[in-house]
């Protein structure tokens, strides 16, 4: 079967789920409204600095910051939504066995761990161009019309994007169970990896490599740089030194998307079904 | 022409053989029952077939081995209960498994037709009766006009209605002279559809061949009559009958060459009228008893 053909596929198992839209809106709406409120509250704040009102956040809506920020809010939807949308997808088809059934009715294993990857990075794809839209839309509401989005930063999102879409795949994939797999999801990215990393910092090695761990290397595709003009108020040099330099983190993305694809594709390949 | 060879193949979880070397040749145009009680195997050598599970030993080969990749499109499958998106309607989910088989969805209503479903094809799956789902798993099956079709245990659950509809409707896939791969454990269901079978016990065939070869040749007969003992006392007494068991009537083993005629006959002159008299063909059920005890 060709890509577009296990495309379609997918679309027909998908599109009409309710939880699938349910998300899909979600996901939308979220980012629009975030990313919306934020500007809007962020662009009329003021402080009073010795008697000349001032806003200090100015700088977040200029170029490319204006990118970033965006990025970094759908970093949250992609972490939440899109993982948990992987972990969904996948325990869908185990819990009706329509895994199994698509291999009874003729596919091949790799058929159906490919139409998966696939799928993947077609709502990667998907995700990553609306928030283009909603990016440039935002400038054109604001008259500021910066320009479009560094490719870096568009590159880091769609990397992303796939990265948590995979994982949550993975993770539905082990555990088949949606209630368990979601909170097994949500345990490592929210918790357990941090938790290891800690444990790992202070009692085994103060390493660099523990930023190398799969959720810190996915949010740290969409890093926060705070404008100089914001830089001076906190302490953002200590938050920095905690976060891969952008090419270290694509580069580390660009391996995790291959382990999780090849250890998906394997599971598939190796189990009985 | 062997549709599939299965050679020593073997299913083992942990210490527990779900097969056990089995060597199995079905040829096109066979309705082939597998048969065997509960836990047999059969469901496990069904899966292996349809590349579900994964062998621990032996080999099967499809086709001789002549359609290299695109052998599972031409074989429709059924395995235990019917899978399908439930909140996807009968069309839909064909129109996936057609996508599947790389097959143009254009005879899709014809099978919704067949298998009397044409009615409630936009009605979500979640909606439909158990029956409803086994034969929208019969028309899945039937995607692509597959040459082989597996079907286990496809009236299982099913009400009595139910398990004739779908049996009427195995019957006219059969006449269109296509394979079928029968699981069951219900022996007249076998009896009824197949034109051979196997029987499997414990993941070993334990015989196989034309359910005509495998039922015994020899009837046995159920008579009655008023006069019970005097009938019993004339039978006692004739070369003809090799066996007598009495139950709610007298059945009776004949010796071979004799026929319920003569029996009828002989009961008649010796003043004795028959109000009761049944031939029956010794059962599946009574050989694959008599088999599986071995």
């Amino acid at each position: 079967m060709n890509p577009l053909h296990l495309i379609k596929l997918e679309w027909n198992k998908y599109s009409p789920n309710g939880t699938f839209r349910m998300i899909a809106i979600l996901y939308a709406g979220s980012l629009v409204l975030a990313y919306f409120l934020v500007c809007k509250v962020g662009m009329n704040m003021t402080f009073n600095m010795n008697g000349t009102a001032y806003n200090p956040t100015l700088g977040l809506f200029e170029y490319p910051h204006n990118w970033e920020l965006l990025a970094y809010i759908g970093s949250w939807m992609n972490m939440f939504l899109l993982g948990f949308l992987g972990v969904f997808m996948m325990t869908l088809e185990f819990s009706n066995r329509t895994l199994r059934q698509s291999v009874i009715f003729g596919m091949t294993r790799m058929e159906v761990a490919s139409s998966k990857l696939a799928w993947a990075v077609v709502l990667a794809l998907a995700v990553s161009g609306f928030a283009l839209l909603v990016g440039l839309v935002s400038e054109v509401l604001t008259g500021s019309m910066l320009g479009a989005p560094p490719a870096g930063c568009a590159l880091s999102f769609f990397l992303q994007a796939l990265g948590y879409l995979l994982l949550g795949n993975l993770v539905g994939l082990l555990i088949r169970q949606t209630a368990l797999a979601a909170m097994g999801y949500l345990a490592y990215v929210l918790f357990l990896e941090t938790a290891c990393r800690w444990a790992c910092y202070f009692c085994i090695a103060k390493t660099r490599l523990l930023l190398f761990l799969p959720h810190q290397v996915l949010d740290s595709l969409t890093p926060f740089h705070f404008p100089d003009s914001v830089n001076h108020l906190i302490a953002d040099s200590q938050v920095l030194a905690n976060q891969l330099a952008p090419a270290e983190a694509t580069m580390a993305a660009l391996f995790y998307i291959g382990l999780f694809a090849l250890l998906f594709c394997l599971k598939i390949v190796k189990s009985d079904l | 022409m062997p549709v599939l060879t299965v050679t020593s193949l073997a299913k083992n979880y942990g210490a527990v053989n779900a097969l056990d070397g089995l060597d199995l040749t079905i040829e096109a145009g066979q309705v082939f029952g597998l048969l065997g009680p509960n836990g047999s195997g059969k469901t496990t050598l069904l899966a292996i077939l349809l590349d579900v599970l994964h062998p621990s030993g032996g080999s099967f080969e499809w086709f001789d081995g002549r359609e290299g990749g695109s052998v599972r499109r031409r074989i429709g499958g059924l395995l235990e209960t019917p899978n399908f998106y439930p909140y996807l309607n009968a069309e839909q989910n064909l129109a996936i498994v057609a996508t599947i088989k790389g097959v143009s969805d254009s005879a899709l209503d014809s099978l919704l037709e067949l298998v009397q479903l044409k009615d409630r094809r936009h009605s979500p799956y979640k909606t439909y009766s158990l029956g409803m789902k086994q034969r929208l798993a019969l028309a899945a099956c039937l995607v692509g006009d597959p040459d082989v079709l597996i079907l286990d245990e496809p009236t299982n659950g099913l009400d009595p209605e139910g398990v004739v509809e779908v049996r009427h409707i195995i019957q006219k896939i059969a006449a269109q002279g296509k394979t079928i791969i029968l699981a069951s454990h219900i022996l007249d269901e076998v009896e009824k559809i197949c034109s051979h079978v196997a029987i499997i016990k414990k993941g070993k065939l334990l015989a196989t061949g034309a359910v005509g070869a495998i039922l015994s040749d020899q009837p046995t007969v159920e008579v009655g009559a008023d006069d019970a003992e005097g009938l019993f006392q004339i039978l006692s007494r004739t070369k003809m009958v090799a066996k007598i068991t009495a139950d709610t009537c007298l059945v009776l083993e004949l010796e071979p060459g004799r026929g319920p005629e003569e029996l009828n006959r002989i009961v008649f002159e010796q003043g004795v009228v028959l109000n009761h008299l049944v031939m029956r063909r010794q059962s599946l059920e009574a050989e694959f008893l008599e088999i599986t005890r071995l």
